[in-house]
C-alpha cells in the first residue's frame, strides 16, 4: 500500500519537475544594465533580455502616426537607443529610471517590447 | 516631552511588558501554577494595552502631521487627506512592523481573555510563544529602526504619500493582510504549544479552527483587494502579473488553504497529524517571508518593506523558528498514532490529502519562480528574470485541474465511497457540463471558453446538486419549503456549506481569470479631438479634454463617448494626473463594468498643454472580469459562514 503511494508521488514529482524545467528554459532571460548589455554585444543578438538604464534628457521622440517611441537610455557611460512600438507610457520622462524588455539588434539598437517604469525613488528618502 | 520621547517611552514599556509576559508565561508553562497563569494574562493584556498606546501615539502624530518625526515627514504632507495620512503609517516599513506586531499583541489578548476555551496547560505555552513573537517585533521597531525617530532639523513640509497609494483599496489592503498574518501567528503558537504539551490533535484542531478560517479569509481578501487595486490603479488593465510581491501573498494563502483542508479532515478522522502541523508551520514561515521578498525588488518600492533594514533579522527569525519547530515535530513523532483504519484515496480524506499535495506543489512552483532569480544572482553573479509565462504554463494548468477536481470532493464519503451513492450526482453533473460545453460550441466560443466551461461547470453542478439533495431530504422529513430548506441546511452544517460557498467563489474567480486572460482585446491609439478608435465591439470618440487644478495636482480629464455596435451608451472620463510633489504623471483609468465584460479605458499620455490636446488612449475589453470580484464576495461570505460555527464541545466548555 505504502509503496503504491511512493510510486505515485515519485511519478508526480518527476512530471512536475520536467514541466518546471521545460517552462523555465523558455521563460528565463538576462537582466542587464546598459553597459553590461553592450559589453556582451553580439552574443546576445536576438535573445530576449531586460535592460535597466536612465532616460537621457531630451532624447524622447514620439511618432504619433506610427505609434513609435524612440529614446536613449544610459548607464555606466554607455548609451543605448531604444525603439519601442507602442503608446508612450505616462511616467516615462527625462531622467526616469526604467527597465526595457526586448532584444538587442545587430545595429546595437534595442527593440523594446515592454517598458517597465521603476517607481520613482523620491517617495523614499535617499540613504 | 515631545511625541517622539513619549512614543519611545511607551514602546520601551511595551517591550518590558512583553518580556515579562515571556518570563511569567514560560515559568507558568513549566510549573502549571494557576496563579502564574493569571499573572500571565495580566502581563499579556498590559502588553496589548501599551502596544495600543504606542500605535495610538504614532497615529496621532500622523493625523496631526507632526513633522518633527521622521516617519511622518517621509510619508505625509499638509495637503494629504486625513484618511491617507492614517494609511501613510503602513506605507512605512517601521510603521508596518508596528501595526503587524500590534495586531499580534491584540490577538494574544483575545486568547488570554477567552481562556476558558483553552486548556490550562496549553494556554501559558501559547501566550509565551506569542509574547516571544511580539518581543521580536518590538525589538525591530526599537533597536533596528526607531519608529519614533526625530528629524535632526525642523521640517516644514513632508514628502507626501505616493499617489498610487492614495485610494480606498490601499487604505484597507495592508491592514487586512497584517490581520491575517497575526491570525496565522496565533495558529502557529497554538500548534507549537500543542506539540510541546503532547496535546492530542482532536483538541488543538478545535482551538485553531476559527483562527485558521479567520486568517485564511483575511489573507484571501487582502490578496483580492491587491488585485483589484492593480487593475484599477496601475493602468495596465490586468490584475495579476506574477510579480514577486503578489507571489509572496499567494504562497501563504495556498498553504493555509491546504491547512484548512487537512484540519477539516482531522476533525472527522485522526490521520496525517504531522502533515497538518508541517502546513501550519510553513504557513507561518511564509507570512514572515513576505517582508523579506517585498523589501528589495525594483518593481516594488510601493510596498511597506522596500529598502528596509529588517530582512537579515527576519531571515534569522525564519531559520530559527523553522529549525526549532521542525526539530520539535521530529522529537514528538511518536505522539502521532497511526490510524488503524485503512486509508483510501477515493474517500473524502484521500481527496483532502490530494488537494493538500497539489497546493504544496503549487507553492513550491511559485517559490521557485519567485526566488530563483535572487539565488542565481547570489551564487552566479548574473542577474536573470523569469517571465510570467513560466507561472502561466506551470501553475495555470495545475490550478485548473484543482478547480475541476473540487467537484469530486463533496461527493466522496469519509473513509470510503460507495459508487451507488455518488453515481447519480456524478452522471448528472457531467451531463449538465457536457450540455453547457455543447452550447458554448454552438455559440462559437473559442477553445478556452470550452476549457473554462468544463472546469467551472462540473464542480458548480456537483455543489448545486448536493445542496439540492440535502434540501430535498429536509423538505421531505421536516416539511420545509424549497426556499427555506437550503438556508436551514446551510445554518445546520456551516463548515460544510461555508466550504461550498467558498468553492463557488473559487469557480467564479477561475472563470473570470481564464476567460479574461485569453480573450481580452486591446487597442492603443493617439487621438485628436473628434477622432475615434475601435476596441472590440466598442467605438470610442474623443470629445474633449479639460484640465482641473488643485493644490496637489493638475488633472487632465478626457471625455470619450462610447458606443457599442453603433448604439450610444454614454461617456467615460479617464484621467491623467500630474502631481506637483512628484513631478510625475499617474493615469486614473475609467472602467465600465457589465456582467459580460469590462471596458477599461486609460488616458496613457497627454502633453498637459492647453494648445495640444492630443491624447494617447489605451482601451481594453476584458471579458468576465467582474466575476473575479463577485467570487471574492463568495469567498468572504463562505469564510464568515464557516467561521460562525463553533464546535459544540468548545461552547460547552464555556459553561464550566
Amino acid at each position: 500500500m505504502r509503496k503504491r503511494y511512493l510510486i505515485g508521488g515519485g511519478v508526480l514529482a518527476v512530471a512536475v519537475s520536467l514541466l518546471v524545467y521545460a517552462s523555465l528554459s523558455g521563460a528565463v532571460s538576462y537582466y542587464l544594465t546598459v553597459s553590461e548589455l553592450l559589453d556582451r554585444g553580439s552574443e546576445l543578438y536576438g535573445e530576449r533580455v531586460r535592460v535597466a538604464g536612465k532616460v537621457v534628457n531630451d532624447s524622447i521622440e514620439w511618432d504619433a502616426d506610427a505609434l513609435e517611441l524612440r529614446f536613449v537610455i544610459t548607464e555606466g557611460g554607455d548609451d543605448l537607443l531604444v525603439v519601442y512600438g507602442g503608446a508612450r507610457p505616462s511616467g516615462l520622462n527625462d531622467d526616469s529610471n526604467i527597465l526595457v524588455e526586448g532584444e538587442l539588434r545587430s545595429d546595437n539598437t534595442f527593440q523594446g517590447s515592454t517598458i517597465i517604469l521603476k517607481c520613482p525613488s523620491k517617495y523614499e528618502p535617499q540613504e | 516631552m515631545d511625541t517622539a520621547e513619549i512614543g519611545q517611552g511607551i514602546i520601551i514599556l511595551a517591550f518590558l511588558a512583553a518580556l515579562s509576559s515571556v518570563v511569567v508565561a514560560g515559568i507558568g508553562a513549566r510549573t502549571g501554577s494557576r496563579r502564574l497563569i493569571s499573572i500571565t494574562r495580566i502581563a499579556v493584556i498590559s502588553t496589548a494595552a501599551l502596544y495600543s498606546l504606542a500605535l495610538a501615539t504614532a497615529v496621532f502624530a500622523f493625523l496631526t502631521r507632526d513633522f518633527s518625526l521622521k516617519i511622518v515627514s517621509e510619508h505625509v504632507d499638509n495637503s494629504l487627506p486625513a484618511a491617507y495620512a492614517l494609511s501613510a503609517l503602513y506605507a512605512d516599513k517601521a510603521g508596518s512592523v508596528l501595526l503587524w506586531g500590534w495586531l499580534i499583541s491584540l490577538f494574544s489578548a483575545v486568547v488570554a481573555f477567552r481562556k476558558h476555551e483553552y486548556d490550562n496547560s496549553i494556554l501559558p505555552h501559547t501566550l509565551c510563544i506569542l509574547a516571544v513573537i511580539q518581543l521580536f517585533f518590538l525589538a525591530m521597531v526599537t533597536f533596528v529602526v526607531n519608529v519614533f525617530e526625530k528629524n535632526p532639523t525642523p521640517v516644514a513640509e513632508g514628502l507626501g504619500l505616493n499617489p498610487l497609494l492614495q485610494n480606498v483599496a490601499m487604505l484597507v489592503h495592508p491592514p487586512i493582510l497584517y490581520i491575517s498574518f497575526a491570525a496565522v501567528s496565533v495558529v502557529f503558537a497554538i500548534v507549537i504549544a500543542a506539540l510541546v504539551t503532547h496535546t492530542p490533535s482532536a483538541q488543538w484542531v478545535r482551538w485553531v479552527r476559527r483562527w485558521t478560517i479567520f486568517g485564511w479569509c483575511m489573507l484571501g481578501l487582502g490578496n483580492l483587494i491587491g488585485m483589484w487595486w492593480s487593475y484599477n490603479e496601475l493602468g495596465w488593465g490586468g490584475y495579476w502579473a506574477w510579480d514577486p510581491v503578489e507571489n509572496a501573498g499567494l504562497m501563504p494563502w495556498l498553504l493555509i488553504t491546504a491547512f484548512v483542508h487537512s484540519i477539516s479532515g482531522q476533525r472527522q478522522r485522526n490521520y496525517l497529524q504531522g502533515w497538518s502541523l508541517v502546513l501550519a508551520i510553513f504557513t507561518f514561515e511564509f507570512t514572515l517571508l513576505i517582508p523579506f521578498i517585498t523589501h528589495g525588488g525594483i518593481e516594488s518600492p510601493l510596498h511597506g518593506f522596500y529598502g528596509s533594514q529588517f530582512p537579515p533579522y527576519i531571515l534569522a527569525a525564519i531559520l530559527v523558528t523553522l529549525a526549532g519547530s521542525l526539530g520539535l515535530l521530529y522529537a514528538r513523532r511518536k505522539d502521532f498514532p497511526k490510524d488503524e483504519r485503512s486509508f483510501s484515496l477515493i474517500s473524502r480524506e484521500g481527496a483532502f490529502l490530494a488537494t493538500d499535495i497539489i497546493l504544496v506543489l503549487l507553492t513550491a512552483i511559485v517559490l521557485i519562480g519567485t526566488v530563483l532569480p535572487r539565488i542565481v544572482e547570489l551564487f552566479g553573479g548574473t542577474r536573470i528574470v523569469i517571465d510570467r509565462s513560466f507561472f502561466d504554463q506551470v501553475a495555470g494548468p495545475i490550478m485548473l485541474l484543482l478547480v475541476f477536481f473540487m467537484g469530486v470532493c463533496p461527493l466522496l464519503g469519509w473513509a470510503r465511497t460507495s459508487w451507488q451513492s455518488v453515481r447519480r450526482n456524478l452522471l448528472f453533473s457531467l451531463l449538465a457540463t457536457l450540455l453547457v460545453v455543447v452550447i458554448v460550441l454552438i455559440i462559437g466560443g473559442g477553445k478556452w471558453y470550452l476549457v473554462a466551461a468544463t472546469v467551472c461547470c462540473f464542480p458548480f453542478f456537483v455543489i448545486l446538486l448536493e445542496w439540492f439533495r440535502g434540501a430535498k431530504a429536509r423538505h421531505q422529513s421536516r416539511k420545509e419549503n424549497y426556499l427555506r430548506a437550503p438556508l436551514a441546511l446551510l445554518s445546520s452544517n456551516r463548515p460544510r456549506y461555508g466550504g461550498f460557498l467558498v468553492h463557488i467563489g473559487i469557480i467564479l474567480i477561475a472563470l473570470g481569470i481564464v476567460v479574461s486572460s485569453f480573450y481580452a482585446v486591446e487597442n492603443t491609439a493617439m487621438l485628436d479631438i473628434g477622432q475615434s478608435m475601435k476596441v472590440g465591439e466598442y467605438d470610442l470618440t474623443y470629445k474633449e479634454l479639460i484640465f482641473k487644478g488643485s493644490q496637489t495636482k493638475v488633472s487632465a480629464i478626457a471625455t470619450l463617448s462610447v458606443s457599442r455596435q453603433g448604439r450610444l451608451i454614454g461617456d467615460m472620463y479617464p484621467e491623467n494626473n500630474y502631481w506637483f510633489n512628484y513631478m510625475d504623471t499617474f493615469a486614473e483609468a475609467a472602467v465600465r463594468t457589465t456582467p459580460s465584460e469590462d471596458l477599461f479605458v486609460s488616458l496613457v499620455w497627454t502633453s498637459f498643454d492647453q494648445q495640444d490636446k492630443s491624447v494617447t488612449i489605451r482601451a481594453l475589453v476584458n471579458p468576465l472580469v467582474v466575476w473575479i470580484w463577485v467570487g471574492g464576495g463568495f469567498l468572504l461570505l463562505g469564510g464568515v459562514v464557516a467561521f460562525s460555527h463553533q464546535d459544540r464541545r468548545e461552547s460547552q466548555r464555556k459553561d464550566r
